[in-house]
């Protein structure tokens, strides 16, 4: 039997309706985040399009989105869990389960592809020991393959929790990386500069910004050749 | 190539072309230094001029012949008149900043570097049609360009370029950022609208049209946020001598987002129309690793990519594109070498359409799914000589209006394309299969291709 059979194989799902993790008197907003929250309706005609902020901050506050979390989000709302359910379920970019500190999104789609992005990704999930879409037992790193985050240029490279971006990855670049996130230092934004800015402005045309870097091709791994 | 670049080009004197996106300015984002540098004064004489109309405005972007930057390549002009008289609906302009068709990373340049002229040209867009609000919906994954966007945006605010009474005029507009959560299908203009209301994003028939029924049922028209940086530009040197900058069939300027196997990738803005030799050997240094040309996909996932031997005289624009089949889709070349192996390529293709597929329709939904399990079959040296033309066939059955919304024929193109022109390849791989299958006749005399030659 060829383990490419047209077929799907039948996976374990998660459980789908699992005890509750966060309890009614947790379930509340602060008054900071009402006042936020009410600025949002105001930008929009219908109340329910603010959902996708309100679950933004949601996770931002809970970690992640169990399923009480996303009633207390659409209730805020009146909307039905069914509603912000859908929605919840549809974005990537929700956690509908526990995470790591650092969820590590490293690009693998075709430009990173071709680029060695998923020498990157096996790199990583042998240096922490999981697989793409696990955490390691420590609960520091989650690694995840991820689709084009949209800077090819900079192939191959990862985005860390739904935040900053990382640059020309290499090996060395990685072994650097997870060091610097155990000891809890984040790396800040980089800004990646225009090659035609190299004549013209002497590289990087913002003085606000502290790391930058310029978009390169990696030199192509060694068991590749 | 003589020095002052190719004559065939249609982008023309390429060489001494100012950049007008992306113009070489130290801190150019920062409202100050971009109102010094003539920032706003567009607007400015737009608002103070009893003369100008609304409609000329529209008429002005028309006669620049400016064709949407965002993949599909429509008459932005065009696209406005579609805009229904004022009525007593609010009107809505969706500025699409989702960029994720894999291989883009243009419109984040001009987030990150001129975010205040895509303002302007949202707010010269709101003033020709008659627009009360702009949703700007910008993809999840851009957190750090969104704080950026919203603190200039905040700026723009208090100096009273956008809100209430804008610059002491009666036109009054506001900008809003929306934030995505990592859906590609989400840059879909039917699906953006969906999204904004809080909704799953499943795209929706057309008809009815954005124009007629979009965000809320209200009137809605929707731009890419590179589409709508052109406009301030457009008002400044007028329509017509506009139109005369780069290839005939789409002129303008153009943010060329080069990746892949080439020396020096990144963002360059020259004319539309350039050489793709041009680009690969001249602009960007050549290939980066010694090896020749393989491919190129130039213009997002959703083009067919072309094959070396083609690209002579090649441009990028659609009138020369298309006659190789392919098109400009967002103008972001990727350039693959000889060490590409295009089975697996076209496997991650298939493997981001199926990640990506909204699930609506069955057609998409089922295929995308069928044609990844298909080519990592064949990659993995487990396929048939009879799945190539089963990939094919499934491509035929997905195409062509048979879903809502055109995320079929965006991974049906490239996928088909690919097979075609790199079947040898594909072919290698079959026929070291451990499974080789002579003719099968319960699939048709098409597949009439013995495994075992």
């Amino acid at each position: 039997m060829s383990s490419f059979d047209i077929q799907r194989p039948i996976v374990e799902l998660p459980d789908q309706n699992p005890d509750p993790e966060f309890s009614d008197e947790e379930l509340v907003w602060t008054d900071a985040e009402e006042e936020k929250i009410e600025a949002w309706k105001e930008q929009y005609p219908e109340d329910q399009a603010a959902i996708m902020k309100v679950l933004w901050l949601a996770q931002e506050k809970f970690g992640y989105l169990p399923p009480e979390v996303i009633k207390f989000c659409g209730e805020t709302l009146d909307m039905s869990f069914s509603q912000a359910y859908g929605v919840a379920t549809f974005y990537h970019q929700y956690y509908k389960e526990e995470k790591g500190t650092y969820v590590l999104d490293v690009c693998t789609c075709f430009s990173c592809q071709v680029c060695g992005g998923y020498d990157i990704l096996h790199y990583l999930e042998e240096k922490l020991g999981v697989h793409a879409g696990e955490t390691t037992d420590d609960g520091m790193f989650t690694v995840q393959e991820a689709e084009c985050l949209g800077s090819c240029g900079s192939a191959p490279m990862m985005e860390i929790t739904n935040g900053v971006y990382v640059h020309n990855l290499t090996p060395e670049k990685i072994d650097d990386l997870i060091e610097s996130l155990r000891a809890g230092e984040v790396p800040s934004f980089t800004s990646m500069t225009l090659p035609q800015d190299e004549e013209e402005l002497g590289g990087n045309r913002r003085t606000d910004v502290e790391s930058t870097e310029a978009y390169q091709t990696q030199p192509r791994a060694e068991h590749m050749d | 190539m003589d020095a002052n670049g190719s004559p065939q080009s249609p982008a023309g004197d390429w060489r001494s072309y100012e950049r007008m996106l992306l113009p070489p300015i130290q801190d150019l984002h920062k409202l100050d230094v971009y109102t010094k540098h003539g920032g706003y004064d567009r607007l400015r004489r737009v608002l103070e001029d009893d003369d100008v109309a609304p409609d000329d405005i529209t008429n002005e972007v028309k006669a620049s012949g400016l064709t949407g930057r965002g993949g599909a390549g429509f008459p932005t002009g065009v696209k406005w008149t579609f805009m229904p008289e004022p009525d007593d609906r609010p009107r809505f302009l969706g500025v699409n900043g989702d960029e994720s068709e894999p291989g883009t990373f243009k419109d984040r340049q001009v987030m990150e570097y001129n975010p205040h002229l895509m303002f302007e040209g949202i707010l010269l867009a709101g003033y020709a049609m008659h627009i009360d609000t702009a949703y700007v919906y910008t993809r999840g994954e851009y957190t750090d360009w969104i704080a950026l966007m919203a603190e200039q945006l905040e700026n723009a605010y208090e100096a009273g370029y956008v809100g209430e009474n804008i610059l002491g005029s009666d036109f009054s507009m506001d900008i809003v950022l929306h934030k995505g959560a990592g859906a590609y299908i989400c840059g879909e203009e039917t699906s953006l609208m969906e999204s904004l209301e809080g909704k799953r994003g499943y795209p929706r028939y057309k008809p009815p049209f954005p124009a007629q029924k979009g965000i809320f049922s209200c009137p809605t028209t929707i731009n890419n946020v590179e589409t709508l940086a052109h406009v301030p530009l457009i008002v400044q040197e007028g329509g017509d001598a506009y139109s005369t900058i780069g290839a005939e069939d789409m002129p303008g300027a153009a943010l060329y987002g080069m990746s892949g196997h080439v020396k020096q990738p990144g963002v360059y803005e020259y004319p539309t129309g350039m050489l793709l030799s041009d680009l690969i050997y001249d602009v960007c240094g050549g290939m980066a690793r010694g090896e020749d040309l393989k491919a190129v996909v130039p213009g997002g996932s959703s083009v067919p990519p072309i094959r070396a031997d083609q690209i002579d005289g090649l441009s990028m624009n659609d009138e020369s594109l298309g006659e190789v089949g392919s098109r400009t889709g967002t103008f972001c070349p990727l350039v693959l070498d000889e060490e590409t192996d295009m089975v697996s390529f076209t496997r991650r293709v298939a493997h981001f359409y199926q990640d990506e597929t909204c699930g609506q329709c069955t057609p998409c939904r089922e295929g995308t799914g069928w044609l990844e399990n298909i080519l990592a079959r064949i990659d993995e040296g487990e396929g048939r000589m009879r799945d190539i033309d089963l990939i094919l066939e499934l491509c035929d059955n997905m195409d062509g209006g048979r879903t809502i919304c055109a995320f079929a024929d965006g991974a049906v193109g490239p996928i088909r394309a690919a097979v075609k022109r790199f079947r040898d390849e594909f072919e290698a791989k079959c026929e070291a299969s451990v499974y080789p299958v002579s003719t099968d006749v319960s699939a048709g005399p098409d597949s009439a291709v013995a495994a075992t030659e």
